[in-house]
């Protein structure tokens, strides 16, 4: 059954690669055709994913007569809760899609749309196939796909600048993930992936391909130091695959490390978990810095993506620590937390790209500081960012706040797995941090929610927005949707993980979660504790009902107009408090860590004493570029004009290089 | 019945924050040597509030609207989860993440808010309170910690219980100085921010509430008032929560601490002067490390 939904799915997304181009004459069609296939695709996703939770896991093999050997297609239950993940949030972007494509009916949508379902088709695959090769061609194409659909608008320089530097980072993380993938295959002389689990490793060939998986996977999570790419890509990408790259694409990477660190590595020394709990705390605090100072939304959000992968990495790394010193139940209930927090961000942050997909469709612009008041132009559109940018903020009762929840409470036992004084107080601090990252995140959203929906218009473009049309809300709605029942009740999900979690010996989660269906508890040894959405959702109810009840205890109040009081003048847009004036305090605080450069001109024309135009640019520079990367590309630069010279550009040199390099190779030849 | 006893705990709490915030602007007059307003002062002021019609700006949406409800909804929320140890819940919901999360949610619409009349000061405001939450909030969740730490539970009738039966130590000291500080900062008051301001270079939770007037504005205060009993609450529950030892049942303890930390507010309040925003961090970085001394000294 499950084989035959995951073909009839291959089917789909391959009518959706071929027809777009074949109809290339009426964009309509090929949008419908391209995208309403893509929705059917997601939706055979998903029943794959519900077939497999419902039945087990399955393995089949199709002789492919290449000589990589066959393709291994194996479902089980990690795979099967990725897919879900992919499912849900590529039927909501499909659906999207369909409005938001009238975008690009003069913009080679025919591309765009068959690379779009190519891009879904090739991460559906990444997650099922489960032997080194094709998953190597399938991470392959998935990275070329959606380099291709990141360049989509190439009359833009940024946007191939930002292509270009993505394929290079990501190519880059490539070679670090097929060294590991081909440790593991010489060792033991097999392709297949069930084939690696328990691997006899050396220590140091472990630790190896430990720090290759790391690296190579993190380049693709965007993992700081390795995420300079994401922060450009992303908003460079059309809204919906913008979307899915936040959501899902950067979620394969977190799939790959669950593959390595939980099957084919196994338990590990505890300074691995250290290493990935260090790396998650810097990516979710400077992430988060960095997309507070962020004015354009695609990028804020871009950046946002970066700290949250930070948080899901905070519950996979404490998880690996607890694994580490045998605690098996809080290894389950840490990496449940991170798998719990993929989940939900895929789902917010997909959500937020397709919000920020509708301010731009319907304003044309990006830059916060010219948008304003759509909260009345886009009623429908404002709710739903403002729910996406609640429950990022990890506010009850969203679904963000669960996971953010779950991810303390397991780092509220990591002292108790370390030992030393040092670490006890790392594990200590990475709580302190972590409710920084969440103040800062809600500090963000504020931000992008209130310049971006509240108050006036701040330009013409503001001023004539309107709804966005209806498949595009419906695609938002229905992601908007899973954020509140996630939220409001968990224990679908917990369930789910714990079937998912089940399967790995090192992690015992049959205690877990069980519970009465309005609470789920995590019961540990040493404490317990419970996470009862329902009861928080109904102290906020019976909260607002006496809320209505006190305001109107004296009868309903007379509202009158009035404007808003600014000292005797009319109140305009330019009153209004700017986003860069809102992220001001914090821009001034951590001044060492942004390195702000503000300027302020003044044009003395008019007035030689104080300019009567007046102008501010603000300037942060990205630590990260500035100390690892540019003395990279200078030393790259440097190497490149000393080699440059053999370039001559004269045959009789080029011959003698050929004669020379032979020549080489024959006496090595000989020698050897 | 634990609801029932839930909502008998929110009804006087809520009643009774008014009366602490009374409390403490009487003690503050006396101290600043005049006589202060009444200690029932600010249910009259409710009262007042709760009789006003409502002037509304034509530029603010629903998030305006909403947001008083909801603030007293999460004050409300915030009242139900406190630790007062004065019944058992049965159910472990209670922690500590939930408290501090139900009331970041009020923060967040009230944030929003501040922003959506359109006028300087609003955003100003909550500019501000959003920054100041940026340094609170990290320091908040290590001193709380110590407390965890010590019942190895995140849940706050358990954390309470570990704190009442742990004795005296430097540790507790050390992070019951540092609440008082995070007290301070949560209740909105000197140094940190300036209840009784209406001058727009100082003004932070004022700026913030700045457009709202009538009834909203009653949500707000009272909702205020509630907040600041709640963590007056936690302040006693779990870095004061030892009871000299007499014949006087734990709850008469409870109200007699909570009024001397009124008084202490009110004195502190009296004592130091607004600090410049950006002092703050310096501040809350001397709390923090109040507090990961005490988790050393434990």
């Amino acid at each position: 059954m499950t084989e035959n939904i995951y073909l009839v799915m291959l089917l789909l997304f391959s009518a959706g690669i071929i027809l777009p181009i074949l109809t290339s004459g009426s964009p309509k069609i090929t949008n419908i055709l391209a995208h309403g296939l893509a929705v059917l695709g997601c939706l055979a996703i998903v029943a794959c994913s519900v077939e497999v939770f419902m039945t087990g896991g399955v393995t089949f093999t199709y002789a492919m007569g290449l000589p990589v050997g066959s393709l291994i297609i194996r479902i089980d239950n990690l795979s099967a809760f990725f897919l879900l993940a992919l499912g849900v949030v590529g039927t909501a972007a499909s659906i999207y899609a369909l409005g938001y494509s009238r975008e690009y009916y003069k913009q080679r949508l025919g591309l765009m749309a068959a690379l779009y379902n190519c891009f879904i088709l090739s991460m559906a695959l990444v997650l099922t196939v489960s032997q080194v090769a094709y998953f190597l061609i399938a991470w392959e194409l998935m990275t070329v796909v959606s380099f291709f659909l990141v360049n989509h608008e190439y009359e833009k320089t940024a946007n191939t600048r930002a292509a270009y530097k993505y394929i290079l980072m990501t190519t880059l993380g490539t070679v670090f993930i097929t060294t590991a993938f081909l440790i593991l295959t010489m060792t033991v002389h097999s392709l297949d992936f069930q084939m690696f689990k328990g691997a006899s490793l050396t220590s140091t060939m472990r630790n190896i391909v430990f720090f290759c998986a790391l690296l190579g996977f993190g380049t693709k999570a965007g993992v700081i130091p390795l995420h300079i790419w994401l922060p450009e890509a992303h908003p460079a990408a059309p809204s919906h695959v913008s979307a899915l790259m936040s959501g899902i694409m950067i979620k394969t990477a977190i799939y790959g490390m669950c593959r390595f660190f939980l099957e084919f590595l196994g338990v590990g020394p505890a300074w691995w978990g250290e290493v990935v709990l260090f790396l998650a705390i810097i990516s979710s605090v400077l992430g988060v810095l960095y997309a507070l100072m962020q004015n354009d939304l695609k990028r804020l959000l871009a950046y946002s993506s970066v700290e949250n992968i930070g948080i899901i990495l905070l519950g996979i790394g404490a998880g690996m620590v607890f694994m580490s010193n045998n605690q098996p139940v809080l290894a389950g209930l840490a990496f449940a937390a991170g798998l719990f927090h993929l989940f939900n961000h895929a789902v917010f942050k997909s959500l937020l790209f397709l919000g920020a997909g509708s301010v731009l469709y319907s304003t044309h612009t990006k830059n916060i500081e010219d948008l304003g008041g759509l909260i009345k132009k886009m009623p429908y559109t404002a709710v739903f960012f403002l729910t996406g940018a609640a429950a990022i903020s990890a506010l009850p009762t969203l679904n963000g706040f669960v996971s953010e929840w779950l991810t303390y409470q397991s780092l509220f036992y990591l002292p108790q797995a370390v030992t030393g004084i040092l670490p006890r107080l790392g594990s200590v601090l990475l709580i302190a941090l972590l409710g920084l990252t969440g103040a800062l995140a809600a500090n963000c959203f504020v931000k992008a929610f209130g310049v971006t929906f509240l108050a006036k218009p701040r330009s013409k473009h503001a001023e004539q927005a309107k709804e966005v049309p209806a498949t595009m809300l419906t695609g938002m709605g229905l992601l908007s949707l899973m954020c509140f029942a996630l939220g409001v009740w968990p224990q679908g999900m917990l369930k789910l993980l714990q079937g998912v979690l089940s399967q790995f010996a090192g992690l015992e989660v049959s205690t877990l979660f069980n519970h009465q269906w309005y609470a789920a508890a995590f019961n540990i040894p040493q404490a317990n504790g419970v996470i009862a959405m329902p009861v928080v959702v109904g102290m906020l109810v019976l909260g607002l009902i006496a809320a209505v009840l006190v305001y109107n205890f004296n009868g309903k109040p007379k509202n009158v107009e009035g404007e808003t009081w600014t000292c005797g003048i009319i109140p305009n847009a330019r009153m209004e408090y700017t986003a860069t004036g809102f992220a001001q305090p914090v821009r001034r605080a951590y001044k060492a860590f942004l390195r702000t450069k503000d300027t302020v001109t003044a044009d003395k024309s008019l007035n030689p004493y104080h300019g009567v135009k007046m102008k501010m640019t603000v300037g942060i520079s990205y630590l990260i570029d500035v100390w690892l990367y540019r003395p990279v590309k200078k030393g790259i630069l440097f190497l490149v004009n000393r080699v440059k010279p053999l370039q001559s550009g004269n045959l009789q040199h080029y011959i003698g290089y050929v004669l020379l390099v032979t020549v080489v190779i024959l006496i090595l030849g000989v020698r050897w | 019945m634990s609801v029932l006893f839930m909502i008998i705990q929110v009804v006087v709490l809520a009643v009774l924050a008014p009366l602490v915030a009374g409390v403490i602007k009487n003690t503050k007059g006396k101290m600043q040597s005049r006589r202060g307003p009444g200690y029932f002062q600010v249910y009259f002021d409710l009262r007042k509030y709760f009789k006003k019609d409502n002037v509304i700006s034509p530029t603010v949406s629903w998030i305006f609207l909403a947001a008083p409800y909801i603030y007293f909804a999460t004050a409300l929320g915030a009242a139900a989860l406190a630790p007062t140890l004065l019944f058992d819940r049965g159910l472990h919901y209670d922690s500590i993440f939930v408290l501090i999360y139900m009331l970041a949610l009020g923060r967040f619409f009230l944030a929003l808010a501040s922003l959506d009349a359109g006028s300087t000061f609003g955003g100003m405001g909550g500019s501000r309170e959003m920054f100041i939450n940026v340094l609170v909030e990290p320091v908040m969740m290590l001193t709380l910690f110590t407390v965890a730490m010590r019942a190895n539970s995140t849940v706050m009738s358990q954390m309470a219980g570990a704190a009442a039966a742990s004795g005296i130590s430097l540790s507790a000291i050390l992070a019951a100085i540092a609440f008082l500080i995070l007290t301070v900062a949560e209740t909105g008051r000197i140094p940190l921010d300036n209840p009784d301001t209406h001058l727009e270079l100082t003004m932070v939770h004022e700026g913030m509430v700045l457009e709202y007037c009538g009834r909203s504005v009653g949500l707000i205060f009272w909702g205020s008032a509630i907040k600041q009993l709640v963590t007056i609450l936690l302040m006693v529950n779990f870095f004061l929560p030892w009871n000299p030892v007499g014949s006087l049942p734990p709850v008469v303890w409870m109200i007699l601490k909570v009024l001397v930390i009124a008084v202490v507010l009110a004195g502190i309040e009296t004592s130091t002067n607004k600090m410049r925003l950006f002092r703050l961090p310096g501040l809350l970085i001397a709390t923090g490390c109040l507090s990961l001394l005490a988790i050393i000294a434990m």
